[in-house]
């Protein structure tokens, strides 16, 4: 019965989608920024460093220091954007590359955090931590990276 | 890291044994460099598939009554930074498809050292040292890890069984480059090593009832890869030259040297909820030097898929694929091969139309069904088809697949 009810849920909003367009855009406007360990010396990223160090395979800092990547779960709304917006990739291209190289032995998985306060207290307490965060979600404990 | 070939999963010593050694060696490092420790991942997929085919055996005797469960992949990684610059990675794999159990016993599947000499947001330079798994058209590297295929079975055209000890792994050296271009990734790489060579190489090759052994030769690998604007666009092309020496003990006969010399292009458009996957492969392969010419053969096989998956519901997938094979492309429909009174024309050729489902309802669970329509038996698996002439031409077949992962 719960199946039934939320493949009719699905269904309403798959034809109600373009209604709802309408409004997801003002959660859009606010942009998901990219946040580092206080103790990290860079404060620019390219855009494609960045997504070569969030697909996993740079693991270092431009000046050397070794990086540790943090992501919320593929289905949070916030790293979908994060992706989509800052990154250019899908959610699912990502998960993939990050398969490919945990079980062929290139590369290592990032950290999952389950939300933002989990990726806020993650971020100040791991040197050379990477992460992004809305803005409401920062403190002085952590700071934003610039990117191009 | 090496497993024993006496190891069993079903042995209770074996897995209390290793778990033991595990918490062990987990315990040292955590009282030595909590650090270090920090970087530890584990890692493990686990799959069980259901075969069911109305002609031929797939995997076991999928013809016969409720079909055959021998199709099992289970596997489990490491992997540690000790160093900022240095990652050490290594995987055992347990892996049924058909045969008998003891196909299943654990093998070390990668085991390398990694570092990365040179890494800026230019360029990344790094080497790998130890069992590398062969980046051989996309989806190699993890061919036996249902999470990053688009379907319960690979397209055999290019990524059959017949010869996966060949194509799987190398142990030797890998030298890598990563390219950042204004709108894009290049990365190339090239392998040198001894690639593997088992029973499923020999019998391929016809050589399971002559005396000798295969002794894998100095071989090489290399890819290069593209990435345009963030993934969108993927291209790729892989060529290798894989060297394996038979060890004549028959008498009469002298050794010889088999060489398989593959190409392949891969190209892949990715959208929000599809991608278009196409490849092509052109495998050069041979036997040479034998003073029995009955032996020695010299062929061009031809390999090509075109696959569209699209995404639905967030956790759905579908996936509909034509996928090509051709043997010889000196003799596409395989007449002379019979008229050779080799065995029947369709074993040498199989074109596959696949239907297929995914549906991840967690991140960790995933449940996979699909539907092939074949007409030929070129990638048919010989250890489940021992007698060619008994095969039919045209035959169906249908996968289900649990899959779990940690």
């Amino acid at each position: 019965m719960a199946r039934l009810t939320a493949l009719t849920l699905a269904t309403v909003m798959l034809l109600t989608g373009l209604s709802l367009a309408g409004t997801t855009a003002t959660a859009q406007d606010v942009p998901v920024l990219l946040v580092a360990h206080p103790d990290v010396a860079t404060r620019h990223l390219t855009r494609d460093t960045t997504r070569a160090i969030f697909a996993m395979r740079q693991r270092t800092w431009p000046d050397g220091q070794a990086v540790r990547v943090f992501v919320l779960d593929n289905d949070h709304p916030v790293h979908a954007r994060f992706a989509k917006e800052q990154l250019s990739v899908y959610p699912h291209q990502l998960q993939l590359a990050w398969d490919r190289m945990v079980f062929s032995g290139t590369g290592q998985a990032p950290n999952r955090v389950r939300n933002q306060e989990e990726m806020l207290e993650r971020i100040a307490n791991t040197p050379g931590a990477l992460g992004y965060l809305e803005r409401e979600y920062l403190d002085d404990r952590v700071q934003v990276i610039s990117m191009e | 890291m090496i497993v024993s070939k006496s190891f069993r999963w079903s042995d209770p010593r074996s897995i209390t044994a290793m778990a033991a050694a595990l918490t062990l060696s987990l315990s040292v490092q955590a009282r030595s460099d909590e650090g270090v420790l920090d970087t530890l991942q584990l890692h493990g997929f686990m799959s069980q598939a259901l075969v069911i085919s109305d002609d031929n055996d797939f995997f076991g005797p999928s013809s016969e009554g409720e079909g055959s469960f021998k199709f099992t992949e289970i596997g489990a990684n490491a992997s540690l930074r000790p160093h900022e610059d240095v990652l050490l990675a290594a995987q055992v794999l347990s892996r049924r498809a058909g045969g008998d159990g003891g196909d299943a016993s654990p093998k070390l599947d990668y085991g390398l050292i990694d570092y990365q000499m040179l890494s800026d947001q230019q360029r990344t330079l790094g080497i790998q040292l130890g069992r590398i798994k062969n980046p051989f058209g996309f989806y190699n590297q993890t061919r036996d890890v249902a999470f990053t295929r688009p379907s319960i079975l690979l397209p055999q055209s290019i990524y059959f069984d017949r010869t996966r000890s060949l194509a799987l792994t190398g142990d030797g050296v890998t030298l890598y480059l990563e390219e950042r271009l204004p709108k894009g990734v290049i990365r190339g790489q090239l392998g040198l090593g001894a690639p593997q060579a088992e029973d499923d190489l020999r019998q391929t090759l016809r050589l399971d009832r002559v005396t000798g052994s295969l002794d894998p030769e100095q071989s090489a690998i290399g890819q290069i890869r593209y990435e345009h604007d963030g993934g969108r666009i993927v291209a790729a092309l892989s060529a290798a030259n894989a060297k394996v020496h038979f060890n004549s003990k028959a008498p009469g006969l002298t050794d010889g040297d088999f060489y398989f010399k593959p190409w392949v292009f891969s190209l892949q458009y990715n959208q929000e909820l599809w991608s278009l996957t196409a490849e092509y492969a052109l495998r050069r392969s041979g036997l040479e030097n034998f003073n029995d010419p009955r032996l020695n053969f010299d062929t061009t096989g031809e390999s090509w898929y075109l696959q569209y998956t699209r995404r639905f519901l967030d956790d759905w997938q579908w996936l509909v694929r034509y996928d090509s094979l051709t043997n010889n492309r000196d003799d596409t429909s395989g007449k002379g091969f019979e008229a050779s009174g080799l065995g029947p024309a369709h074993s040498q050729f199989a074109d596959d139309i696949t239907l297929g489902l995914q549906w991840t309802p967690h991140p960790s669970l995933l449940l996979a069904g699909e539907y092939h329509h074949v007409d030929g038996t070129g990638w048919l698996p010989v250890q489940d088809n021992p007698d060619p002439s008994e095969t039919s031409r045209r035959w169906n077949m249908v996968l289900f697949q649990l899959s779990l992962r940690f």
